[in-house]
């Protein structure tokens, strides 16, 4: 690569990993004082940095569906309320997914960042909020046909006005939900990690002086295009392409077509979605900004991950999205499921696309959904409401060199699951057991990592539930000969019985993995089983030891081991 | 007869010693090689400087044996008893990984095959009550499976909602050490009574995992003090940075999982009592990794949050010293897109930089370090190893190329990017609590430390500098000025809404009954004292902010004024608090300590004159190449004052004051660099 002596490559990277550290600076104030447990346990939140221009110039990695949707987020932003108007002390509040945002429950707030009163930039944090209003407790209603049925819309609000509360905006924004107190908290530690943000950003500004400090972070974004070029590069040109599906959309039982064709020219890339279904009725859709956020994390999957993380990394992809179809979705079509199912899905044929290419940087897939559950009720003794959004962790596919991983978070998200002991302090559940399921992961070369299945049991009080997931039907696909992962599925018991029902026969609703408001009464469990990874490469010639200690651990089954792998005898003698 | 107390630091590459004669009030350092084959060779070698082992009344030891134990994957075979329906806590893990955008990462294996996974019919619920009975022949008939297996060397055990309740783990423990007698079994709540399941089982299993290594090396190390004729009167420090007795140790090892760098801190904590500075930021830079820490208003600081790698959660009470991939020997390297690196890797020890001559060909700190005129190629570990200019040069010259600068550019670049990455990580340690840099001085040591604490207090904003005696040993030297000390804590769930104020005194109570009584059993019954605090969060955060508690009772006096110091924090530490919030009580905690002798100091003469320099050499800075005066530390005295650009050399380690910076030499001879030397 030729050199251009003209930029400080020594003060670029200082500039760059200062960044980074404030990004994380502004992470840790947020996970240590917001009050949802999907901000603080499960850490869905990002935390960025961009330019007066909207680019993004630096993040921390906390959830990677996040980051693509930067860049358009802050200039939907400033097309409403004008640069000049902005004030030292300002902060927006903005979720509508119709402006640039993913869905409406991930609330970003933007402060501008000034030096001597000039506009130099814009610290950000984009977190979910786990109760918005809307047709259900939690925010993801799976039978949702209209965005008005998912919760409030945010447009870009002033929420703090030269560093005031905006008292008219705050109590518009928590008179519209069901856990006001819960909100307010979230929307504060929002706020104090801007704060921590536009304090660092500042800092590092006046240290290197305006003038460096603009001409390095063009220097550091060109950086990591030239970075991202090369990458590209490397790869032979072509057209890459792969399919995948959803399932159903909720409210009709058939599957939604997910197309990619993946042009690799030079060191550009195009991805394009022509021939993707039409947008749906149900909460399936994927907004622009999910759809780029998503080309742009399967490419980054799949290239160096060292390359420091801004919009430079981003030009040298474009993304063809045809409006009015599931990956472009049409007002006022409702997407929040877009944005935890959809999104992974896309991400994962763009990685699948290249496999025959760059088969060592790529993986079969996984289980690519979060297993969305959202459940709200009133606590008997406080009397005040309480909503919980918990996710699920599912098998990651296996690779050219090892197995999937048991039980990792989808490549959307970077979650952690919520704790039992957590979750049964705050919530009116007893876990009956948690565990990783035999046989989930598809077989191959290398196996599919395993799913997990819990088993929910409701105390004393009545819930409302509703669920966001997905694979009940499809299996997450294996790659160059690995068999399919093992299929997710909820199931219903009513107090006093011991038959569990699939909760669409339970229920009657359209779909096993989308459905709104159900009615869990005390006594009653619900069992929430996840999808387990793709396999890579023929079963048959996995490592025979390997296939026995598999056994022996109980990851597998001794039938599998013989019917899957072709191991003979030996498979009793090990379980 | 002589009457020695010595602190032993045993490291990857080195054995760290120091004695302090209390007669003569001698402090005397030394180091060998380190024996990993066997870590007790090394100790005892080094012992074998004293002509009497008997005049040895003292030991404290600060060892890696069980992190080590971990890290390779040397430890015992273990069995997991557990709740039914929970034997994959383990394996399921928290589910997040390493790095986003790498579909290349292998998550972690527990320390534990899940064949050896075992479950009881038992269950408590989240507010203590029991829904299901232990059942008793149920864990007998665990015991059975695991005598039959043969092979278990160590069992842990851990229940859900011990923390709130420990009696079916207490009595799951006493079944199963009657029908086990021979097989150590590790209970999650002595371990870590502390709520999430995933992180409890993570440390109890490390716990167990440890126990019969730490077990056979204490022991064979009490017997090789009995053989030599040595005292044993031989203690471990802990990741507190307490003390406890071999026994104790081999109780409960996973105690030492950070035992060796707290060392640093307890001596910071002493030079800033002796030199009256309230706030201190620690930084022991060695070759390959740089540890943080912070002292303030004269206590360390304590942490539960600790990975030993990433997923692998071991939550002891411990000093909050976060380590960097950062040292001397940090590799600069050229990325594919033509920028400046320096880190995380490391030439390590062997070949270790360009420099030691021992075919490293990659450019080191260290390397840049001597091209810069820093390092004194003659008198590098005191003279006992010569550096190598050339070979310096030549790896330097290697990324300077592509870099398209001078090789005295390259050089002054990687210092600067290997100082910014530290920087990184003083930063971390201080803005994470809401500390300010301008209010702390930098305490330096290491091999490496004192070569740029002058850069890093000038990068990071701190004013002042100290540079303590013996920066090579200086983690030894700490231990010989430790106190016994142990931290009990327990989970309660309160609301300042619904403070019952007896029972959270009744508890703290218990909590320092409890703590006195173990330092008794230990033998440590002198010059006793007690902190006392609570943790807590406003009601639905997840994180708590721990809050000391002066006071031995709740009443409707004291308790308002523990609200408040809450509310306070919280603003002083995120920028903002929720004043009529209400506030939920996680967790009392109470700390005893047994404080004991210190060594007296002893100071060094009074200078009369100036400093005299032993050379004049030509070194790099920022600003440019300067003639630069060469001072022996050895020569300085009381009262000495020096203004950069300057560089003072000693064996093990070099200072380096940037032009216009002063120093100034205190009584014992620490060398008080920037504001500090001004002031006094």
């Amino acid at each position: 690569m030729t050199q251009k002596h003209d930029v400080d490559m020594v003060a670029m990277s200082i500039i760059d990993s200062t960044m980074t550290a404030v990004c994380r600076e502004m992470g840790i104030v947020l996970m240590k004082t917001s009050y949802s447990t999907i901000f603080n346990e499960a850490l869905d939140f990002t935390c960025a940095l961009a330019s007066p221009q909207g680019e993004m110039i630096a993040q921390a990695e906390y959830c990677p569906s996040m980051i693509g949707g930067v860049p358009l987020l802050v200039r939907s932003c400033v097309k409403e309320i004008p640069l000049d108007t902005l004030e030292p002390g300002d902060v927006i509040c903005h979720n509508d997914p119709y402006r640039g945002g993913l869905h409406c429950p991930e609330h970003t707030l933007i402060k501008p960042v000034f030096v001597d009163d000039e506009l130099m930039g814009f610290a950000m944090t984009i977190g979910h909020l786990q109760e918005i209003g809307g047709m259900v407790p939690g925010a993801f209603a799976g039978e949702a046909t209209e965005i008005f049925h998912e919760g409030i819309r945010v447009p870009p609000v002033k929420i703090k006005s030269r560093g005031e509360d905006v008292e008219e905006v705050w109590k518009l924004l928590l008179a519209n939900v069901r856990t006001p107190r819960y909100n307010y908290g979230d929307l504060r530690a929002l706020i104090a990690g801007v704060d921590v943000g536009e304090r660092g950003l500042a800092k590092l500004i006046r240290k290197y002086g305006k003038e460096q400090f603009r001409r390095n972070v063009l220097d550091l974004m060109d950086y990591s295009e030239s970075r991202m070029r090369a990458e590209i590069g490397a790869i032979a040109d072509g057209v890459y392409r792969f399919q995948d599906q959803v399932e159903d959309d909720g409210i009709e039982s058939k599957p939604y077509d997910i197309k990619v064709a993946v042009h690799i020219q030079g060191d550009e890339v195009v991805i394009d979605y022509s021939g993707t279904s039409p947008q749906a009725l149900g909460p399936i859709n994927a907004t622009l900004g999910v759809s780029y956020s998503a080309a742009y994390n399967g490419i980054l999957q799949v290239t160096d991950e060292t390359i420091p993380k801004n919009s430079g990394c981003f030009r040298p992809i474009r993304v063809v999205s045809p409006p009015g179809t599931l990956l472009n979705v049409d007002y006022p079509g409702p997407e929040v499921g877009g944005n935890t199912e959809t999104h992974c899905k896309i991400a994962g044929a763009v990685i699948g696309a290249l496999s025959p290419a760059i088969p060592d940087r790529t993986m079969a897939a996984e289980g690519a959904t979060h297993t969305n559950f959202v459940f709200g009720g009133t606590d008997e003794e406080s009397g005040e409401a309480f909503v919980c959004y918990a996710i699920e962790l599912s098998g990651w596919g296996g690779r050219s060199f090892a197995d999937g991983n048991d039980a990792t978070d989808s490549i959307n998200g970077n979650c952690r699951v919520v704790p039992v002991e957590v979750f049964e302090t705050r919530f009116p559940f007893r876990t009956e057991s948690y565990i990783l399921v035999q046989d989930s992961g598809g077989a191959g070369l290398n196996r599919g990592g395993l799913s997990t299945q819990r088993t929910l049991k409701s105390l004393d009080t009545e819930i409302m539930g509703s669920q966001m997931s997905d694979r009940h039907r499809n299996r997450p696909w294996g790659l160059h000969g690995g068999q399919p992962g093992g299929l997710a599925g909820t199931w219903h018991q009513q107090a006093n019985s011991t038959s569990w029902h699939m909760i669409d026969e339970a229920f009657g609703k359209a779909s096993p993995s989308k459905w709104s408001n159900v009615r869990i009464r005390p006594g009653d469990s619900i069992r929430f089983q996840t999808p387990g990874g793709g396999g890579w490469g023929d079963p048959r010639e996995r490592p025979r030891e390997q296939v026995i200690e598999d056994v022996a651990e109980g990851y597998i089954s001794a039938d599998s081991a013989r019917e899957n792998y072709g191991l003979d005898g030996a498979a009793e003698a090990a379980e | 007869m002589a009457d020695y107390l010595v602190g032993i630091d045993v490291g990857g590459t080195f054995t760290d010693f120091v004695s302090y004669n209390s007669e003569t009030r001698a402090v005397d350092v030394w180091k060998i090689l380190s024996t990993p084959h066997d870590p007790n060779e090394g100790i005892l070698g080094g012992l074998g400087r004293f002509d009497a082992p008997s005049d040895i009344r003292n030991i404290r030891l600060g060892t890696t044996v069980a992190t080590n134990a971990i890290l390779e994957r040397k430890g015992a075979r273990v069995a997991y008893v557990t709740t039914e329906g929970f034997r994959d806590i383990p394996f399921i893990q928290r589910g997040n990984r390493r790095s986003h955008y790498d579909i290349t990462w292998i998550k972690p294996k527990p320390l534990v095959k899940r064949r050896h996974c075992y479950e009881v019919n038992e269950r408590i619920m989240s507010d203590g009550t029991v829904h299901v009975p232990l059942d008793e022949d149920g864990v007998r008939a665990i015991a059975r499976a695991i005598r039959e297996d043969g092979s278990i060397e160590a069992v842990a055990l851990n229940f859900l909602f011990s923390y709130v309740t420990p009696d079916h783990e207490r009595r799951a423990k006493e079944i199963l050490e009657e029908e086990l007698p021979d097989i150590p079994v590790s209970i999650s709540y002595d371990v870590l009574p502390k709520w999430k399941e995933y992180e409890r089982a993570s440390t109890t299993i490390a716990d167990a995992y440890v126990k019969p290594v730490v077990n056979r090396q204490v022991a064979n190390l009490r017997e090789r003090f009995k053989e030599s004729g040595v005292t044993d009167q031989a203690v471990v420090i802990k990741s507190n940075g307490g003390e406890m007795t071999l026994e104790a140790a081999q109780r409960t090892p996973i105690q030492m999982t950070v035992s060796g760098p707290t060392g640093g801190v307890i001596a910071g904590k002493h030079v800033a009592k002796l030199s009256g500075i309230s706030h201190l930021v620690t930084l022991d830079m060695g070759g390959t990794s740089t540890d943080t820490s912070t002292i303030v208003g004269g206590q360390e600081n304590f942490t539960t949050d600790y990975e030993v790698e990433f997923g692998v959660p071991i939550q002891i009470p411990m000093i909050d010293i976060r380590t960097i991939g950062a040292g001397g020997g940090s590799i600069a390297w050229i990325d594919k897109g033509g920028m400046l690196r320096v880190g995380p890797e490391s030439a390590g020890a062997n070949p270790g930089p360009a420099c030691y001559g021992s075919g490293g060909e990659r450019p080191a700190v260290t390397d840049a370090n001597l091209l810069l005129g820093r390092i004194n190629p003659e008198n590098f570990l005191g003279g006992e190893m010569a550096l190598d200019m050339a070979a310096a040069e030549k790896a330097i010259a290697s990324v300077a190329g592509p870099l398209g600068r001078t090789v005295e550019e390259t050089a002054l670049a990687i210092v600067q990017i290997a100082n910014n990455n530290m920087v990184g990580a003083l930063r971390s340690v201080l803005i994470e609590r809401g500390l300010d840099p301008r209010d702390f001085a930098l305490l330096a040591f290491g091999g490496a430390g004192p070569l740029h604490a002058a850069d890093l207090m000038n990068d990071a904003g701190i004013p002042s500098g100290v540079i303590p005696n013996y920066p090579g040993q200086f983690s030894a030297f700490g231990f010989i000025l430790t106190d016994a000390r142990v931290d009990v804590q327990r989970t309660v769930q309160m609301t300042s809404k619904r403070f019952d104020q007896a029972r959270a005194s009744e508890v703290m109570n218990a909590l320092i009954e409890t703590g006195i009584a173990e330092l008794k059993a230990q033998g440590y019954v002198k010059n006793i004292e007690i902190y006392r605090s609570l943790e807590m969060r406003y009601l639905g955060q997840n994180y708590e902010l721990e809050i000391p508690v002066a006071f031995d009772s709740f009443t409707d006096e004291t308790t308002p004024k523990v609200w408040q110091a809450f509310h306070d924090m919280h603003l002083a530490r995120f920028g903002f608090n929720i004043p009529r919030e209400v506030i939920e009580v996680i967790t009392v905690k109470a700390t005893v300590v047994s404080l004991t002798e210190k060594p007296d100091l002893a100071t060094i003469g009074k200078a009369e004159g100036g400093p005299e320099p032993v050379a004049t050499r030509s070194v790099v800075f920022d600003d440019g190449r300067h003639d630069t005066p060469i001072y022996d530390r050895a020569g300085l005295r009381d009262g000495h004052a020096i203004t950069g650009p300057a560089v003072i050399e000693e064996p093990v380690s070099v200072t380096v004051l940037r032009p216009g910076q002063p120093m100034k030499v205190d009584q014992y001879g620490n060398l008080l660099i920037g504001r500090i030397a001004e002031e006094s």
